[in-house]
């Protein structure tokens, strides 16, 4: 009996409008791993600069009284630390991953440290009056019996998350600074030696990927919640790392591997009401992420199968047109 | 010889500039932010060595961070950037607290056991990760962040479904049978015989990888992945069995907690040990015999700033930022290639006037 109120709630269109609801904080710093990525630099710090863009975004709409205003200058925030990354990356030489993961740890102890100066609390910011960015009602949806619910009324920067996917594949396969970017990450050295600026790209890069890590997470604190919490992002900057892989590093894919973790994350949400344990339902877009890794490199190899087989008939070919000369 | 000394001093300095750095940063934060702030440092870098229970909790502490360094130490000299030590701290917690909880049998043998297991189980989980490297060059970071977010919902899985008693008020196991506690060797503390397991660790990794085959192809995978393969060693084998060998420390490591400290399993058992562990690794240079040293150097600061929050306004986070100050200067080489070129010039100028002559690179 209560499996059927389960199916009966996902196969609601509320149940979709919190799959988006949920996945758009996982998406946004996706979009920026990707873009790090093609760049061949693996920006580990998307869960640290989500946090940093969330407590300012909702620091500086307490104090200011203007949302947008928190909005933007917790993206700049994100985008300068991500610049800063950038600097002892490619500058001082430092790993990308290890130094990845000291941004993480002084943001998480940072901004823990920065919300109890403010609060006196470490846990959350509810003693401050922040504002969250508006919903959005979409004018002939909203009033829609099924696709009202599922698509209307989300926070403004679901659909500015959406819209981005879009523009994102036009910046990275239509654009000359894209194109650079994705020849970069393919042959440093090849791009290098055709005139591009390996490491101006690799700065535009990560500090890309900050701004977008950085409206995750102003859509964590001031849209999915309406504060601050300590360590809020629980892991979503690593979730939006993996939702690269498993999105074959492509927009429109790591767009559904973000939706996939998002309707895991509701899914779950949903088990409350059933014996299921609810670990149960978060492990599968882990293990799925896995799985992809696996497929995905078994077809590299296949095609590099492939081509190989391709030269060798070529080769073939002409040994035998040119009579083994 | 006298190069390579003055190099191995350069390094040592260079580590120890680093500490000062961060903790003078450290310092002039807390001039910002606190009413006190001479006497909330002077918790901060002398408080564990005010009290017994605190003095343990610094060696505690220092424990399981020489094991999960150890751990990050092995896998990082072969430069796989595995992460997976979180994920193996947990299976390690978990598995020993097992053993624990449903096995009756002697002492010692209980605790062998439990600690087999959870290296066992600990080592299965790395093979993983490292087969999927070794064979498929699958992104180790995301496999084994992957690998640990599985790990930790299996343990709050069985942790709430099967170890929590029903009359228990929070998720927490039973108190594991005594004869699976690790022995308290230091009264008023929870310092117990698993500092030996540690030590003895410190020398097998060190054994490991300075005197065998294996830590030779080890360290040559690390120098040099493409030159180690063209020089016959069989690169996969030594990817997929460091990042195996390697989960044995970290899931050790989960075994002391559950074993020594709790005595039973707990909720979040690690807050993120096994990232901490790099620090201990970074700052020993991946060099397991000064592993303990930097873990107890770290150890102390956690246990330091654990003592501040409690008896200043500075919250233990502080430690936190000190953390990543620490590990961006040490991984900046371009930071040290910059201080090494001013030395440089420094010798030519001495150099030019003819004081030294003997070695120059």
């Amino acid at each position: 009996m209560s499996f059927d109120v389960v199916l009966r709630s996902i196969l609601s269109a509320a149940f979709v409008g919190s799959v988006i609801r949920v996945a758009t904080p996982i998406l946004l710093p996706a979009l920026g791993g990707l873009i790090s990525e093609l760049a061949g630099v693996t920006n580990v710090a998307l869960e640290g600069l989500m946090l940093i863009a969330a407590l300012v975004g909702v620091v500086i709409s307490a104090f200011t009284g203007n949302a947008w205003l928190g909005c933007l200058i917790g993206v700049a925030c994100s985008a300068v630390v991500a610049i800063l990354l950038a600097y002892f990356h490619l500058n001082l030489k430092a790993d990308i991953i290890l130094s990845g993961l000291a941004i993480n740890i002084a943001s998480s102890g940072g901004t823990i440290f920065i919300l109890y100066l403010l609060t006196k609390d470490k846990g959350s910011s509810s003693k401050l009056a922040s504002l969250s960015l508006p919903r959005i009602a979409i004018p002939v949806l909203d009033g829609m019996p099924v696709l009202g619910p599922m698509l209307s009324r989300h926070n403004v920067l679901t659909y500015v998350a959406v819209l981005l996917v879009f523009l994102i594949w036009v910046f990275l396969y239509r654009t000359r600074l894209g194109i650079h970017i994705r020849a970069v990450g393919e042959n440093a050295e090849a791009a290098g030696s055709v005139g591009i600026n390996v490491r101006r790209t690799r700065y535009i890069a990560l500090m890309l990927s900050g701004v977008m890590a950085g409206l995750g997470g102003i859509n964590m604190s001031m849209g999915y919640l309406n504060m601050f919490q300590r360590d809020m992002t629980a892991g979503r900057g690593f979730i939006a790392l993996a939702a690269v892989h498993l999105g074959n590093r492509r927009p429109l894919g790591v767009a559904l591997a973000s939706l996939f973790f998002g309707f895991a994350d509701a899914l779950s949400n949903q088990l409350g009401s059933l014996a299921i344990p609810p670990q149960w339902v978060q492990m599968i877009p882990y293990a799925a992420t896995v799985l992809a890794l696996v497929v995905y490199a078994l077809q590299g190899r296949a095609a590099a199968v492939e081509r190989a087989r391709r030269l060798q008939e070529r080769l073939q070919a002409h040994v035998e047109a040119t009579g083994g000369e | 010889m006298k190069e390579r000394r003055k190099q191995g001093w350069f390094e040592f300095a260079r580590a120890v500039g680093t500490i000062l750095a961060a903790l003078l940063l450290g310092f002039i934060i807390t001039l910002f932010v606190s009413k006190e702030p001479i006497a909330a440092y002077r918790a901060f870098l002398l408080g564990p060595l005010t009290r017994t229970n605190r003095f343990g909790n610094w060696i505690e502490e220092s424990i399981t961070l020489t094991l999960v360094g150890l751990a990050i130490c092995l896998v990082f000299r072969a430069r796989q950037f595995s992460l997976a030590a979180e994920g193996q701290l947990y299976l390690g917690a978990l598995v020993s607290g097992l053993v624990g909880l449903y096995f009756q049998m002697p002492a010692l043998l209980h605790v062998s056991l439990a600690v087999i297991a959870a290296a066992l189980v600990g080592f299965l989980w790395g093979l993983i990760p490292g087969l999927l490297k070794a064979y498929l060059d699958a992104n180790e970071i995301v496999s084994t962040l992957m690998l640990n977010a599985i790990a930790i919902r299996i343990y709050n899985l069985i942790l709430t479904y099967r170890l929590k008693p029903p009359e228990a008020g929070y998720t927490v196991s039973r108190y594991f049978h005594p004869t699976a506690l690790l022995p308290r060797i230091v009264p008023e503390t929870r310092i117990t015989t698993a500092i030996f397991w540690a030590i003895a660790a410190v020398f097998v990794v060190y054994f490991l990888m300075y005197r065998t085959p294996f830590g030779y192809a080890l360290r040559m995978t690390g120098a040099n992945i493409r030159f180690a393969y063209y020089g016959g060693i069989n690169t996969k084998r030594v990817i997929y069995l460091t990042m195996a060998i390697s989960g044995i420390f970290a899931a050790l490591a989960g075994a002391h907690l559950s074993m020594g400290i709790h005595q039973r399993v707990i909720l979040n058992v690690s807050m993120g040990l096994g990232f901490e562990g790099i620090v201990v690794s970074l700052l020993a240079r991946n060099n397991p015999l000064l592993i303990p040293v930097t873990a107890l150097f770290y150890g102390y600061l956690r246990a330091g700033a654990d003592i501040m929050e409690r008896s200043s306004d500075v919250t233990r986070e502080l430690v936190m930022v000190i953390q990543a100050v620490i590990i961006l200067l040490v991984t900046a080489e371009g930071f040290l290639a910059f201080l090494q070129r001013q030395m440089r010039i420094r010798r030519g100028a001495e150099l030019a006037e003819g004081k030294e002559a003997g070695d120059v690179i």
